[in-house]
Formats: C-alpha cells, sequence, structure tokens
C-alpha cells in the first residue's frame, strides 16, 4: 500500500512537473500572440479604448472574448455586427437606442473617447479567437409555431444588394435591427413592403418621434435630420414600388 | 481550543458572516435587474452590484481561511500565535481596504477586471495585509514544536495564494495578455492553491471529528492535492480556448480540465470515507454535515458540472452565457463556503466554550441552505442552457433571448430566499455561543461554559 512519504513525492513530481510544462507553454504562447491578434495594429487609439473599457469596468455586465458578466451581450464582434457609426451612436445615449428595455449607463464620451473604444473593438473583433463566438447552427428556415418570426434571422435571397443605393443611415445603423431583401439585424422587424402599408407622411412621423406614435415601441427616436429622414422615406419607398413592379 | 491566541479566529469568521450577508444583498439585486426590475440602476448599476457581490465572495472567503488558520496553525505547531496583536492589526487592515474597495466599486473606482476589479493602489495595501498574515501564522509554524502535513499544505496553499496574486497586477496593453494572466490569479487560486487550503481544512476537521489516524488522512491529503495540481495547472487551459491564444489549448484545456474532477471525487471519497472509518463519534455531528457536504459539494458543483461545459466542443457554445453563472454558484459553495462554515461551526464551541450545536436550529441552517443553493443552481441552469440554445444555437437577438429566460430568475430569487433562512439560521446560532473565552482553553474534556454570571438561574453550574 501506498506510503506517506510516496504520497508527498507523488504530489512534488507532479506539481513541479506540470507547473514547468506550464511555463513553457506560457512562453510559447507569450510569443505567438502578437500575430494571433496582430499586436502591430494595436494603436494608441485602441490602447486608450482599452483603458476607457477597464475604467468603466464594461466587463461588469457584457462579455468580450466570452468573459465578464452576463448581464448584456458579448461584444467580440460588435463591430461587424453593428458597425462603428451605430456603436457611435448608441454609446451617445444607450437607453435612448433600446427604449424600455435592459438598461445601460450613459457614459457621456466625448467623441474622441468613442472613437478610442471602437477602435479597441475593432481590434479585439480581429484577434484570431479559434472560433469563437461560433455562427448559430440551428437557425431556422421558418419560424416554429409560436415563436416569434421577427426575432430569428431570415436567410438572405440571392441576388443584387438590397443595400445598394441605400441612404448612409440606413446602411450604417438602420440596417443593425432591420432587415431588407434578408440582410441585416433581426431586432427589429424586416422593412419590406413597409412602404406599402404606410404613407411617407406616416414614415416620417414614424422616424420623428416613435414614441409618440406607439407608447413602448423598441424604435428608438434617433433624432434625424429633416433632410436623413427624407433619404429614408423616399429610398424605402422607391423600394416598394421597384418590388411591386417585380 | 488548546491555545489562547486561538480566539483570535473569532473575529475573522464573524466578519465573513457579515461580508456574506452583504453579499447575498447584491445577489437579489442582480437577481431582480435579471427579471427585469432594474429601479436600482442609477444608484447601483448592474456592474457596480456584480464586482461588489463576486468581490465580496473573495474577500469573504479569505477572511475564513485566515481565521481558520490562525485557529489551525497554533494548534497544529503546538504553541501560541506569534503574535495576537498583529493579527487584529491585520484584520483591522483587511476590514478598512474591503470598506474602501467596495464604496469605490460604487463611485466608479475600479479596474474593469473581472474578479479583480480592486484598483491597482488598494492592491499594493491587500498585498501589505497578506504579507503580515504570512508573517504572523508562518513565523508561528516555524517557531513550533511540531510540523504537521495538514498544516504545511496550509501554509503552502496560503503563500502560493499571495505569490499568485501578483500576476493579476501588471499592466497588458493587449487584451489577449491581459485575460492570459488574468487566469493565473482566477483559475490558479479556485482550481488550485485554493485546493490547498480547503484540502488541509479539509484534514483539520476530519482529523478532530472521526478520530482517524492522522497518519492516514494525511497521506490521503497529499495525494488528492497531488491530483489537483496534476490537472489543475495545465487544465488552466480552458480559460485559453477563445481568448486569442494558439490552438494547442484546446488539446491541453480540453484534456487536464476534463481530469480536474478527479481532485473534487477524491476529496468526496476521502471526507465519506474517513467519516464511516472513524471510531469516534464526535458529539458536533453538525461540522461533520458541513465537512462531508463540502466533499460531496464540492465534486458535484466545481468537478461535475464544471466538466459539463469544460470540453471545446461544449464550450464554443456555452461560454460567456448564464451556464458558467450557474457552475460558479454552486463550485464556490460547494468548494469553499462550506468548508468555512464547517470550520466555523467546529471551532465555535471550542472558542466560546458552549455547545450549541446539538437541536433543530443548525442543522436546519445546513439543510436548508445547500438545498437553497441546490436550486438557485438549478435555476441558473435552465436559463443558462436556455440561453444557449435561443441565443449561441438559433441566433435570437440577446436581449430577446433574455427576455426569454426571465421567467427562471423568479425561481432563483425564490431558492435564494430559503438559502437566506438558512444563512440567517446559522448566525444566529453563531450569535448564540456569544465571545470566545479564555476559559475554554482545552474545552474538549469539558462540560459546556455556563451563562454569563448575569443570569442568576445559570451562576449555579459553575
Amino acid at each position: 500500500m501506498l506510503s506517506k512519504s510516496q504520497a508527498r513525492t507523488f504530489f512534488i513530481v507532479f506539481t513541479g512537473g506540470f507547473s514547468l510544462v506550464f511555463l513553457g507553454l506560457t512562453v510559447d504562447t507569450v510569443r505567438a500572440v502578437p500575430e494571433r491578434s496582430h499586436e502591430a495594429e494595436l494603436s494608441d487609439r485602441a490602447k486608450r479604448g482599452k483603458r476607457l473599457w477597464d475604467e468603466n469596468n464594461c466587463m461588469g455586465c457584457h462579455t468580450l472574448l466570452g468573459e465578464g458578466g452576463y448581464y448584456a451581450p458579448e461584444l467580440t464582434k460588435v463591430v461587424e455586427r453593428r458597425g462603428a457609426a451605430w456603436i457611435d451612436l448608441f454609446l451617445q445615449d444607450p437607453q435612448q437606442m433600446f427604449p424600455g428595455q435592459r438598461k445601460m449607463v450613459k457614459y457621456d464620451f466625448t467623441a474622441e473617447e468613442r472613437r478610442d473604444v471602437i477602435a479597441f473593438l475593432t481590434w479585439i473583433g480581429e484577434v484570431d479567437t479559434n472560433g469563437f463566438p461560433a455562427p448559430p447552427d440551428m437557425t431556422l428556415s421558418g419560424a416554429a409555431p409560436g415563436t416569434n418570426a421577427g426575432q430569428i434571422a431570415a436567410a438572405p435571397k440571392p441576388g443584387a444588394d438590397p443595400l445598394a443605393n441605400a441612404p448612409t443611415m440606413f446602411r450604417t445603423v438602420c440596417v443593425a435591427c432591420h432587415a431588407v431583401g434578408g440582410v441585416g439585424g433581426n431586432t427589429g422587424p424586416s422593412l419590406d413592403g413597409v412602404a406599402d402599408r404606410y404613407t411617407a407622411e406616416a414614415l416620417d412621423q414614424w422616424l420623428a418621434d416613435p414614441q409618440a406614435v406607439k407608447p413602448g415601441t423598441a424604435m428608438p427616436n434617433l433624432n434625424l435630420s429633416d433632410d436623413v429622414r427624407g433619404e429614408l422615406v423616399a429610398w424605402l419607398r422607391a423600394r416598394g414600388t421597384q418590388e411591386t413592379s417585380r | 481550543m488548546k491555545y489562547n491566541s486561538q480566539k483570535v479566529a473569532y473575529i475573522f469568521f464573524a466578519t465573513c458572516i457579515g461580508l456574506l450577508f452583504l453579499q447575498i444583498i447584491y445577489g437579489f439585486i442582480m437577481g431582480f435587474a435579471h427579471m427585469g426590475f432594474d429601479g436600482l440602476h442609477d444608484v447601483i448599476p448592474f456592474n457596480a452590484a456584480r464586482a461588489t457581490h463576486t468581490n465580496l465572495l473573495v474577500v469573504w472567503l479569505l477572511t475564513g481561511f485566515m481565521g481558520a488558520s490562525y485557529y489551525i496553525i497554533p494548534e497544529e505547531a503546538d504553541r501560541e500565535l506569534f503574535s495576537v496583536k498583529l493579527a487584529y492589526v491585520q484584520w483591522a487592515s483587511l476590514v478598512l481596504v474591503g470598506v474602501v474597495a467596495v464604496a469605490g466599486f460604487h463611485l466608479g473606482w475600479w479596474e474593469g477586471r473581472k474578479f479583480l476589479e480592486i484598483p491597482r493602489p488598494l492592491d499594493y495595501l491587500v498585498v501589505v495585509n497578506v504579507l503580515m498574515f504570512i508573517f504572523n501564522v508562518g513565523y508561528t509554524a516555524l517557531k513550533g514544536r511540531r510540523f504537521t502535513t495538514t498544516g504545511l499544505v496550509l501554509l503552502a496553499g496560503l503563500v502560493s495564494a499571495a505569490l499568485l496574486y501578483l500576476p493579476g497586477m501588471i499592466y497588458f496593453d493587449s487584451q489577449v495578455l491581459d485575460s492570459y494572466f488574468r487566469w493565473w490569479v482566477v483559475h490558479l487560486w479556485v482550481e488550485g492553491v485554493w485546493e490547498l487550503i480547503m484540502g488541509s481544512l479539509l484534514s483539520f476537521l476530519l482529523i478532530k471529528l472521526t478520530g482517524v489516524d492522522r497518519e492516514v488522512i494525511e497521506k490521503w491529503l497529499y495525494v488528492i492535492v497531488g491530483i489537483t495540481f496534476l490537472s489543475g495547472i495545465l487544465g488552466t487551459g480552458h480559460h485559453y480556448y477563445w481568448i486569442g491564444t494558439p490552438k494547442y489549448w484546446l488539446m491541453v484545456g480540453g484534456v487536464f480540465s476534463a481530469l480536474e474532477p478527479l481532485a473534487f471525487l477524491g476529496m468526496a471519497i476521502y471526507a465519506v470515507a474517513m467519516m464511516r472509518r472513524g471510531g469516534r463519534r464526535h458529539p458536533n455531528r453538525v461540522a461533520l454535515f458541513w465537512t462531508v457536504g463540502c466533499g460531496i459539494l464540492s465534486f458535484v458543483g466545481a468537478g461535475f458540472l464544471g466538466f459539463a461545459h469544460t470540453l471545446p466542443q461544449v464550450n464554443l457554445y456555452t461560454h460567456g452565457t448564464l451556464v458558467t453563472a450557474m457552475h460558479g454558484h454552486l463550485a464556490f459553495w460547494g468548494a469553499y463556503a462550506t468548508i468555512v462554515f464547517g470550520m466555523i461551526a467546529y471551532t465555535l464551541p471550542e472558542l466560546t466554550g458552549r455547545k450549541l450545536y446539538s437541536g433543530w436550529m443548525p442543522e436546519w441552517a445546513f439543510w436548508t441552505s445547500n438545498i437553497g443553493m441546490l436550486g438557485m443552481t438549478g435555476a441558473l441552469a435552465v436559463a443558462g442552457v436556455a440561453q444557449v440554445y435561443l441565443e449561441r444555437r438559433m441566433g435570437m437577438d440577446f436581449l430577446a433571448a433574455q427576455k426569454a429566460v426571465e421567467v427562471h430568475f423568479f425561481g432563483m430569487i425564490l431558492a435564494a430566499s430559503l438559502f437566506t433562512v438558512g444563512i440567517v439560521l446559522f448566525a444566529i446560532n453563531f450569535i448564540q455561543h456569544g465571545l470566545p473565552v479564555s476559559e475554554a482553553t482545552v474545552s474538549s474534556t469539558r462540560e459546556p461554559e455556563p451563562e454569563p454570571p448575569s443570569t442568576p438561574a445559570m451562576a449555579r453550574s459553575v
């Protein structure tokens, strides 16, 4: 039977041995990380962004590289998902972007600081993460009974880019939540055929103040200028005509 | 209690329980926020509540380990503690750092690094504090009349925990390296050197409570902590799957972290086998409950539930979801909170001379808190698995998926209420024991100490 001194030897040998292996792997990892994380592209701006990320304990709610709180969305690929313009707008007033939803602190970042944070998130998005986060692999093409069809992404239809000719505002911001022709986010409803259902005046009113039209809606008031609203409505109506004529 | 200086453990244990209550309050704040009741958002946003909740956990467990060490080291070394005064100074400075840190979290004074949110200047104070503690117990052990394995493993755990705090104080511009070395602290603490501390406390309690020969218990202690490091050191790799570190970590982390449950299985078998083997029936049954409960729940929470999502194929989808929170709750409770409770349950009658361990209250404290924690883990498990399928596998929007799992947080809050009842009972039992008294020294052979002489009815039993 095992004696106490044998047990002690077992403890010391394995602890010492595996500590050395671990240190060896650490040396190799520290050497490999700069290339895997494109450290050359880690700009001063991105470094300042990381400081802001730390100082405000963003990780207390969000996850980054899957690490953090589980209260707010995972942000490793957020720039790819939402786009820089959307994030910039969102950071100015997070609660306005998601009225009535889970809240985020309004940090009152300056325009420069917002650019820093976005630079940091852009850099993170390009780190080789061995495939994390994995793209959803059970996406339904048709919604199952009882599920909210609007929340499950629909497959994009093949053919021309539905966002060709779209106003900048639509391509950079609206598309984060709304899809047209199967391209775009799934937070809000798809906007295919929206111009057939509403008049230009109704669409304009809606964009100007969604809460006034439908209290409690998740649609944010983005404080769009008259020109931008006009552009958006004109484009949506033009799309409607194309679709009907097809 | 053999030495008068062991009394210093009391104030640490009392602090422990106080901090646990504070931790529970912040847990409720987060539970309600997850249900959509975030009325406190403007005062205590979620990240402040979370930093407070997790850091309080770490601090109260460390406080418990310190109290346990102040009790165990003199007993194992067979001499009085080097300096009782230093121990009280160390306690006071620990509380001061804790209060400043928690207040700071509410004012946005922190580092946004999960589990290590305490800002850098306070880190230095923590280091000074821990050095004071290590010096005090270390000197006592070195100058002692004997050097037992239990004492040695405990000291090794405490010293390595202190050393491993340091990598967490290096600043990296790269989030990848920042995270890499942050896990040196977090993982190598809880799945490494803290297990040394836990194992030695377990061993101490089993020696005291079962009457099994010290040589046998300490031999198996070596085997178990050997398995801990065999699996746990390279098991750190399960945090290096997706953070930008090389691909071989998927293999290394997967294989070795899959072995980690063995160490906890060892703890469970160890506790149960020694309990069955023990011929002596120690009257403090509830301390044995906590001790054996620790062995078993550490396996369920840390071992089994950890294994459930440690393989890379699973972790790719569960990483960064409520599944982690599920594992975290039962792991910390099972492995570390219960061993501290076991130490408190065993030492309190020794310190105060009052043997208030029989009766319904301490046993109900044990059962309600454990069942409550299992319920919380169950609620988080359902929420976590649902989140993984809805968000990660089907592509539902984050906020929509969170809405869908809101209801499970109601279950979590119910279970947490039951848990809180158990902790309240434990605290009442703690208070009923009264303060430690010098007359309790070597009290294990004596009858229970009487109530203070102010109660005439009790005075006659003196």
